[in-house]
């Protein structure tokens, strides 16, 4: 299968440049003075959290769509992009608490930041869970694709968390209104990082999808 | 390293390391899986 291969490659590609990324990151790209080496925990949590939130805004909107239009396209895509998500998200709240055990001295808190990314990873779970105990394919297309909507409403409240409530959590310095508050390099390493983890995400979507449509082609395999 | 900055690379290592574990293990997962549907 075409779509098969081709995410294979893409998700080859992708590691290849996430391990180029790594050397980027941790031998070319200079140490912040304040929090030490563990700031460069930056360059693969917050990509990892961006591309958490873009999948289940995918799987939302892949709901939307499949609700209004009734194409089986859109379910297989949001089952794809929301266990693709889960693990993206693993990274995100794995990495997070290493970062906060040195430079806030605790590895969790329960403010809100942190509170609504564990709920977006359990939400991720609860879509996953959801389709692994609804065995009628139509009644289980549609209450994913209404779980996957709550999950796209959660995305708002998880960017504007730091705004809205007092949190730890630093507010963004990228994803602002104004210019990035971040030296050109460490800048660049991150968007580096950024590219390559769609880049892994659009592969692993790729693959995850075209299983689906080989277990719907072999049921009883 | 310039002096004053805090020592704390094995937390650094310990979260690239995991990054790449849960990375590089969901690829070979999703293979495996794709090879036996």
């Amino acid at each position: 299968m075409k779509l098969l291969k081709t995410g294979r490659w893409i998700t080859g590609i992708g590691l290849v440049l996430l391990a180029a990324v790594y050397v980027r990151a941790l031998a070319f790209t200079p140490v912040e003075r304040f929090q030490g080496p563990a700031q460069k925990i930056y360059y693969v949590h917050v990509p990892s959290a961006v591309v958490s939130m873009m999948a289940m805004g995918l799987v939302g909107l892949a709901g939307i769509l499949f609700l209004l239009l009734k194409d089986q396209r859109f379910d297989r895509f949001g089952e794809a992009s929301a266990e693709v998500g889960t693990a993206f998200s693993v990274v995100m709240l794995t990495t997070g608490p290493i970062w906060a055990k040195p430079i806030w001295g605790t590895w969790w808190t329960w403010d809100a930041r942190l509170t609504l990314t564990l709920f977006l990873f359990l939400l991720f779970l609860g879509y996953l869970l959801l389709r692994g105990a609804v065995t009628d394919p139509g009644l289980k297309a549609r209450y994913s694709a209404v779980l996957g909507i709550c999950g796209l409403v959660l995305l708002p409240f998880i960017h504007l968390s730091v705004y809205l409530f007092r949190t730890l959590h630093p507010q963004p310095i990228v994803l602002k209104p104004s210019a990035p508050s971040l030296p050109g390099e460490m800048l660049m390493t991150l968007l580096m990082s950024f590219v390559v983890f769609v880049i892994l995400y659009v592969g692993f979507v790729m693959q995850r999808y075209a299983l689906s449509l080989l277990r719907e082609e072999a049921p009883h395999a | 390293m310039p002096e004053g900055v805090p020592q704390n690379s094995a937390f650094m290592i310990a979260a690239y390391v995991v990054t790449a574990v849960i990375l590089v293990g969901y690829a070979v997962i999703l293979y495996r899986r794709t090879l036996k549907p």
